[in-house]
């Protein structure tokens, strides 16, 4: 069979072709890739699969080394979170159209939802508050898929052909079966891809708040609004009604308990605490290109 | 003394440039496009200023003898879009038909002000034989949405430029959503690197291509597409897949995407401006005649703040002057047959009869400025009541934003306007919404929706808890039918 192939060029010529086209369709890595693969595992698409998934890991590597330094000020802040332990994480990317893609989307969640798993290995005795850097983001471990995130960086660097960048993370732990309660929140709040509950957005923020009200959707719903608040006021700080007093004008009001509440201008964010004998104790707010 | 100065310098070009339009041929000083001749209206002393001195500095005079075109590339940062642009300004520069434009001239988009609005974009012109281009470059998805809103240069088309050797990225789809959002219909592609990759590898980008468009709503299978490489056409090198292949692209593009309707064919349109009633001739309604040509003895209507009102041009008045036929572009005054001063109001629309419809319900595309673009800096929720600005009118509205649950200053959203009453509003015409004495943002309708009920009108204005009870009762009724 193969010398039959090998005698007619023309033949030979088209099926090469249409092995190429089956390799891309498949693997959806770049033709100048598959083409090489197939050179390499001498037109066995099996093989040359194999070689692909094996290189891919390198040739994201090389990818991600040429690209580097070019600008990411695009991305999503993406969050995930359980009851004990919430995570915010900031990926960017050069351009909006990659940041809207599903790969990088899913690049993301999977993102967010390691450091979410990180978090909760760290010890926690009290509500901590604690940030990783650019470079320890790129060791964290990658729960089911495994290897650290560089690694994950690099691929979807191979994938979509632009820099990405890990950028920074907070962590909001609450002591197991404490009052404390964490919640999340994006803006706008995408549906996720069903990586774990992680939301994508462009804004987010992570806010731990003691309240005790009679049922727990209304906690919930009350975490969820706070935070809304927060992405949307951008309050500097929570402020003590003890020590603060409010700024005559209303519109730069930078202390939380004071500022206006985003869903009812009528209240301020402390009347809204007062009517729920709620506080917060802390606040992250993540906006995405901001300079930190 | 100096207040006359000012007069005089304001006024003799505006005078001179009519005067020349009376006196010589009817040629129309508006260019052939809506969203210029929004830029025009906007900044017109500006403009006419700058024309005034360009004849002192001998600057180019523009000439207006092809029909002119507004196209954009999009694609991956890296598949060079920017190369072909800088390789189309070469090759038609060779032919005197453009000034050629390094790399590092487009690349880096400069910063834009249009309407208040920040944009990264890059306009370079261009002309081939037959037609005049605009050519717009963006970096991102949000700056060809601005690009959008603002209309500073609405693309007729597109040029989606694809690497051979890489095929289509994962974000190509995003790039031909964003096209299919700024109303995009009539692409053309150019598959770039050619000299980097074999016959089979671009025949199956070619495929892949085609493939992909048809998925994404666009005749895949019929869509130009030209292969070659921009980086031969920039340094002159392997004419055949260089400037030949550019060429090619042109002559694609040329024939491909069609010239818009230009504002002057289009049926006459005024929004009015002023209305006097003259002792001895009737009434007479002030503007700026948008679109069309008005002359004596033409019917016509006006439509607007819940009304239509059926009437006769008896007269077209320019500079207190009789006209014969005024032309889109012109300030004209119209004498209109059995209308009363107190009937028709500004706002409303003098148009040819049964062209323009009132409408109460629309969707648009809009962008919140930031507060340094002179916005507010918190955001929007639904259900929020402001004024909106259009034409000669303003209306308060209530706003929906069905994707998002607030919109923040400085992003762009779809939005649902109903106006507490009906107004002329079209697919394409530009708006503003304002707070008080703020200004939110501004934007452009892409949608008419279906009219309001007599119900959901009278719950523009409640509050609330009647909005919410009535929603309520409505998903009760259907539940009862199921």
């Amino acid at each position: 069979m193969q010398r039959l192939l090998h005698s007619s060029a023309p033949l030979w010529a088209s099926l090469d072709k249409a092995m190429l086209g089956k390799l891309r369709k498949k693997t959806g890595y770049t033709f100048s890739n598959c083409k090489k693969a197939l050179e390499v595992c001498g037109n066995d698409i099996a093989k040359a699969e194999e070689w692909l998934h094996e290189q891919a890991k390198a040739l994201g590597w090389a990818k991600a080394n040429k690209l580097e330094g070019r600008a990411t000020a695009q991305g999503l802040v993406g969050v995930a979170s359980d009851s004990s332990c919430v995570a915010m994480v900031e990926v960017n990317c050069e351009t909006d159209f990659v940041a809207r893609n599903k790969t990088f989307r899913s690049l993301v969640e999977r993102v967010a939802a390691a450091c979410l798993n990180h978090g909760k290995t760290l010890p926690q005795d009290n509500l901590t508050k604690s940030f990783l850097s650019a470079d320890q983001l790129k060791t964290v471990p990658c729960g089911k898929e495994g290897g650290p995130l560089a690694d994950h960086v690099a691929l979807a660097i191979g994938s979509v052909g632009e820099n990405l960048s890990l950028r920074r993370c907070a962590l909001l732990q609450a002591p197991p079966r404490s009052a404390v309660h964490l919640s999340g929140y994006t803006h706008p709040a995408e549906n996720s891809l069903g990586v774990g509950p992680v939301l994508c957005g462009r804004y987010g923020a992570l806010v731990a708040f003691k309240a005790t009200l009679d049922s727990a959707p209304k906690t919930q719903i009350l975490g969820r609004q706070l935070c809304q608040h927060i992405v949307g006021m951008c309050p500097e700080r929570i402020g003590d009604p003890e020590k603060d007093s409010p700024n005559p004008d209303t519109d730069s009001e930078s202390v939380l308990i004071f500022q206006e509440f985003l869903l009812d201008v009528n209240q301020t964010v402390g009347n809204v605490l007062e009517e729920h004998d709620a506080s917060i104790l802390d606040f992250v707010r993540f906006e995405c290109g901001e300079a930190c | 003394m100096a207040t006359l100065n000012i007069i005089r310098a304001c006024s003799v070009p505006v005078f001179r440039h009519s005067l020349k339009k009376l006196l010589i041929g009817r040629e129309p000083f508006i260019l052939s496009h809506t969203g210029a001749n929004t830029l025009c209206k906007r900044a017109s002393p500006t403009v006419t200023f700058q024309r005034f001195y360009a004849v002192a500095t001998e600057k180019k005079v523009f000439q207006r003898d092809k029909p002119h075109c507004n196209v954009g590339t999009i694609g991956h940062v890296d598949h060079g879009k920017t190369t072909l642009t800088a390789a189309i300004t070469k090759v038609l520069s060779d032919k005197e038909l453009a000034k050629a434009k390094a790399y590092a001239d487009i690349d880096n988009a400069p910063e834009e002000k249009a309407r208040g609005i920040t944009i990264n974009v890059a306009h370079i012109e261009y002309s081939t034989d037959s037609r005049h281009y605009g050519h717009t470059d963006c970096p991102g998805h949000a700056d060809y949405i601005k690009n959008m809103i603002t209309g500073t240069s609405q693309m007729d088309g597109a040029i989606l430029v694809v690497a051979a050797t890489d095929g289509a990225m994962p974000q190509t789809r995003e790039h031909l959503l964003l096209a299919k959002q700024i109303g995009i219909n009539h692409m053309v592609v150019f598959i770039n690197k050619v000299d980097a990759a074999d016959q089979e590898m671009v025949e199956l980008v070619e495929m892949e291509i085609r493939e992909l468009l048809t998925e994404m709503g666009y005749d895949g299978d019929n869509l130009p597409i030209v292969k070659g490489s921009a980086l031969c056409a920039l340094e002159g090198k392997n004419p055949e897949i260089g400037s030949e292949a550019v060429m090619k692209l042109l002559e694609a593009v040329d024939t491909s995407i069609p010239t818009p309707i230009r504002e002057l064919d289009k049926p006459f349109m005024m929004p009015v401006e002023g209305v006097y009633s003259i002792p001895g001739r009737g009434t007479v309604v002030t503007g700026r005649l948008e679109r069309g040509t008005l002359k004596k003895g033409q019917d016509a209507e006006f439509v607007g703040h819940n009304k239509v009102i059926k009437s006769t041009v008896t007269g077209v008045e320019m500079f207190h002057q009789i006209l014969e036929e005024a032309h889109a572009g012109d300030q004209v005054g119209a004498l209109v047959r059995g209308v009363k001063r107190e009937d028709v109001k500004r706002g409303m629309i003098l148009c040819k009869p049964g062209t323009l419809k009132f409408v109460d319900n629309v969707e648009g595309q809009v962008y919140v400025l930031t507060k340094e673009e002179g916005g507010r800096s918190r955001p929007f929720m639904s259900f929020a009541q402001m004024q909106m600005f259009s034409k000669t009118w303003d209306m308060p509205i209530r706003v929906q934003i069905p994707d998002k649950e607030m919109i923040m200053p400085g992003e762009d959203a779809r939005l649902q306007i109903q106006l507490f009453k009906p107004m002329v509003l079209e697919q394409g015409q530009r708006f503003t919404i304002r707070d008080g004495s703020t200004t939110l943002g501004t934007g452009v309708i892409t949608k008419v929706l279906p009219k309001l009920s007599e119900v959901e009108r009278s719950l523009l204005t409640e509050g609330k808890k009647a909005r919410e009870k009535y929603l309520a009762s409505q998903k009760e009724k259907q539940e009862k039918k199921k």
